[in-house]
Parts: C-alpha cells; sequence; structure tokens
C-alpha cells in the first residue's frame, strides 16, 4: 500500500511511475518518428499502392459480375451520377420558382399598400 | 485499491471493459430534436427545435469533410447545440452526409459554392433573416472562411458575424504537410482511384499522427477508469462512436484541399478561384471570432494566425486557449469555460426579439 505520509512510493506505485515514463517516452519517440519525411514517403507510397490494388480489384470483380449481365458497382455509380445530375438541375429550378414567388409577393403587398 | 483486490476484481472489470468496446456503436449522439429544412444530394440542412428564441440572426454550424457534424451535439449534458438552444439562438446545422463513389466528382467548389451557399439561402428563408451567422469548425472553418470572401459581383456575403473553431489557412508547417506535401505523392491518382477516400483511411491518417496515443493510450486510460471505477461510460462511448464514424472523403474535394492546404497555402498566397471566381479573404469584412487551441495538432495555431493579417474586419476577437482540436470546443471542461464566451460573444451580435 502506499504510505502517503512520508512521500514514499510503494513497489506498485514504482512499477506504475516507470510504465507511465515509458508509456510517454514511446509516444514521444513516436510523434518524432511520423514527423520525419521519409515517413511521409513511406506513407504516401503506401496511400497510392492500395488505392492501386483496391482498384484492380474492384474492376477484376465488376467485369466478372458485368460479363453475367448483371449491374456492377460501376453501373450503379452511373447511374447515381445522372440522378445528382437531374437533382442539380431539379434545385436550381426550385430556386427560380421560389425567387419568382416571393418577387410576385413582394409586388403583391407592394400594391395592396398603393391601394 | 491493493493487488490482491485487483486480482479479485479482475473478471469484472475485464467484464465490463470489454462490454463498454463492444457496445460503443450502441451509444446515442446527436440526440436533440431537430426537422430537416432542406435536403441536396448527400446533404441536409437541420434546425432544430426551440421554443426559446431570443435573437434574431440564426446561427447556422459547419462541420468538416470528415467526421460527422454530430460532435456539435455529442450527448445531452455535453452539447453545444443544446446549450445555443438554452441560450435562445435559432441554431441550423449542415451535415455533408455520407459521401460515395458516385460523389467522387464534388470538389471544395461545389462545397462553398453550392451546398453551402444553398443551405445558407434555405437557413435565411426559414429563419426569415436577412443575415446568419456561420460557425466552423475544422475544415467547416475554411469553407466558411472561403463562403465570405468568395467574389459575388460587389455583393456581400450574407453574413453578419463569422465563428470559427479551430481552422487551418496555412497547413504547411503540419505533419500533414510531410506526408502529402510532397510533389511525388500523386493526389489526382489517388482521387480518381477511389472515387471517394475511405473514412476508415482518412481516420487512420489522422490518428497516426499521435499513434500511441490513439491506438493505446485511450484503452490503456480507459482499463484503469474501469479498474478505479471512475469510468464514464456514457461519455466515453459518445465520443468513441463519433471517433469512429467517418464517412468517405470525395475525391476530388480531398486532392484540391491537399493542393489549397498542404502544397499551396492558396489563402494565404491569394488566387484561389472556385468555377472562376476569386475566393480573397480580404473580403470578410464580418464580425470575427476566432478560436485556436493550443495542443492541436490537426490545425497548429501558427497555421491560423495569417487569416489575422488578411481579413479587413474591424470587429475581431481571438481566444487562444490551451487543448486539443476537438476536446477544446467539445471537451468536459467547455461547458463552463468556452461556451459561455461564445454564447456572449454572439449575444452582442446577434441583434435580441423584442
Amino acid at each position: 500500500m502506499a504510505d502517503g505520509r512520508n512521500g514514499a512510493q510503494s513497489p506498485e506505485e514504482q512499477v506504475r511511475a516507470l510504465f507511465e515514463e515509458a508509456e510517454s517516452n514511446t509516444s514521444k519517440a513516436f510523434e518524432e518518428l511520423v514527423s520525419k519525411p521519409s515517413f511521409g514517403r513511406l506513407m504516401a507510397m503506401s496511400a497510392e499502392n492500395t488505392a492501386a490494388l483496391t482498384r484492380v480489384a474492384f474492376d477484376m470483380v465488376d467485369l466478372l459480375w458485368r460479363n453475367l449481365r448483371l449491374a456492377g458497382r460501376a453501373d450503379i455509380v452511373r447511374l447515381s451520377r445522372q440522378l445528382h445530375r437531374n437533382e442539380d438541375k431539379l434545385e436550381r429550378v426550385l430556386q427560380e420558382v421560389e425567387s419568382l414567388r416571393d418577387e410576385m409577393t413582394r409586388d403583391r403587398e407592394r400594391e395592396e399598400a398603393r391601394s | 485499491m491493493s493487488v490482491i483486490e485487483r486480482v479479485v476484481r479482475f473478471p469484472v472489470n475485464a467484464l465490463e471493459y470489454t462490454n463498454i468496446l463492444l457496445t460503443t456503436d450502441d451509444a446515442n449522439v446527436g440526440t436533440t430534436p431537430k426537422e430537416v429544412v432542406w435536403t441536396h444530394r448527400e446533404t441536409t440542412l437541420y434546425r432544430y427545435r426551440s421554443a426559446n428564441r431570443r435573437y434574431q440572426v440564426p446561427l447556422l454550424l459547419v462541420f468538416a469533410l470528415i467526421n460527422r457534424p454530430d460532435i456539435f451535439d455529442l450527448r445531452p449534458g455535453s452539447s453545444l447545440v443544446e446549450y445555443l438552444l438554452d441560450e435562445g439562438f435559432d441554431v441550423f446545422l449542415v451535415d455533408w452526409g455520407y459521401p460515395d463513389e458516385e460523389d467522387g466528382e464534388m470538389g471544395l467548389d461545389e462545397f462553398v459554392c453550392d451546398e453551402l451557399d444553398w443551405a445558407v439561402r434555405e437557413t435565411l428563408r426559414a429563419a426569415g433573416a436577412e443575415e446568419l451567422t456561420l460557425m466552423g469548425w475544422c475544415i467547416g472553418a475554411t469553407l466558411c472562411a472561403m463562403y465570405c470572401g468568395l467574389d459575388r459581383d460587389g455583393r456581400r456575403a450574407p453574413v453578419k458575424n463569422l465563428v470559427e473553431l479551430t481552422m487551418p489557412i496555412d497547413g504547411r508547417q503540419s505533419n500533414y504537410a510531410k506526408w502529402v506535401g510532397d510533389e511525388d505523392f500523386d493526389v489526382e491518382q489517388v482521387a480518381e482511384l477511389y472515387g471517394s477516400l475511405p473514412g476508415g483511411a482518412i481516420d487512420f491518417a489522422n490518428k497516426m499522427l499521435k499513434p500511441v496515443t490513439n491506438f493505446w493510450t485511450t484503452y490503456r486510460r480507459l482499463w484503469d477508469n474501469v479498474q478505479e471505477g471512475t469510468a464514464r461510460r456514457e461519455a466515453y462511448q459518445t465520443m468513441a462512436k463519433w471517433v469512429g464514424d467517418n464517412p468517405p472523403f470525395p475525391g476530388r474535394a480531398w486532392a484540391q484541399w491537399i493542393e489549397l492546404m498542404y502544397r499551396d497555402a492558396g489563402l494565404v498566397r491569394g488566387g484561389v478561384r472556385l468555377r472562376g471566381r476569386s475566393v480573397d479573404l480580404r473580403r470578410i469584412d464580418q464580425n470575427v471570432l476566432v478560436i485556436t487551441a493550443g495542443a492541436d495538432h490537426i490545425a497548429p495555431r501558427p497555421g491560423t494566425m495569417p487569416f489575422f493579417d488578411l481579413i479587413s474586419s474591424k470587429d475581431v476577437e481571438h481566444l487562444a486557449r490551451p487543448g486539443g482540436h476537438i476536446g477544446l470546443v467539445a471537451g468536459s471542461a467547455a461547458r463552463k469555460e468556452l461556451w459561455p464566451e461564445i454564447s456572449q460573444w454572439l449575444a452582442e451580435r446577434s441583434d435580441p426579439r423584442d
């Protein structure tokens, strides 16, 4: 048990303090490591390779799928993009309608105020 | 607690520890009641229900393109949204949703010129106001700054107040720049290959900035707290759930962000154009409140400071506080320290209702 009266540490507390110190030092060492340009290069190349491999794997599965005459991911993405384009146009039309309606309301209010 | 006690309690503690970790996904985040005002593609604009609106200028919250905006409304008692509603503000939130591969073509221009612009428009319509307060956090703060700095043929953005929380403006000194700043790293290719960058990959990169803290110390601390009987299950789970909820980052926007922030620092140097319209931070003349965190490793304070030299605002306040990128605004101390300061600053500039 800790002897708090004279400030001495129990063996358990000493082990804990050592562990926390080691953890803190490891943390600092890793932070230093990840801030090195060489680590950055490693990360960048890993990201490029992972992206390329993922794409190759997806394309292969997609090719197989489409040869079975089933809609693949690429088809769904293409359809979704078309839907997005339609939604964009609809949004712009809606905004025009709303501003026209606002304008008409303002005109009506102005005329009412005049009469 | 003695060693013997620890050994005896080990099975119970281990059970509680694993239970906390395994049920994290069941935690409820973002529970303040809200209504959908407008949707477009993946974007949704919400308005929080309130019977206590005391200010005329509505407040629009904008979060980053990574992680979810639920951090504004983490859990009852620890929710900035809940606090602002109690203070009488009319609070709106723009949620970017979960972009997928088909949204890979969305760039910063889409987010600033369309999504944010239209969210502002809808907020003003819903609130019946002429101007609003924009409150951005992280990338969301940068998007807000770009929105206010966008050329509108001489017209001013309908923004009265601009609140920027831990905002990156020039990231060239950050660790990210060491990772992705090298021209050899072909961001365009990675963006094209993925369509939208997987949220998990973005999260992994963020965690690698402080690997031991994120992959080990967080879990070790939770174990210590469980052993000592001081584990705050709800607080841990809501934050852990938020940290682990990572929507994909649209590829084109990601590539533009890397270029803008870590290679070119275009916002500081000038010359940024969105859809052919220039973005110049000197156009920002709104009332500005900037909050920076001393221990922010994602948007370090020196990367925010150039903002003050660029803007034209006369009413500028900077709250430089200790704390981390997220903990400063969402941590347990924020409710007593930072939120009242934000609320007071807003109250003085948000036109009380008669």
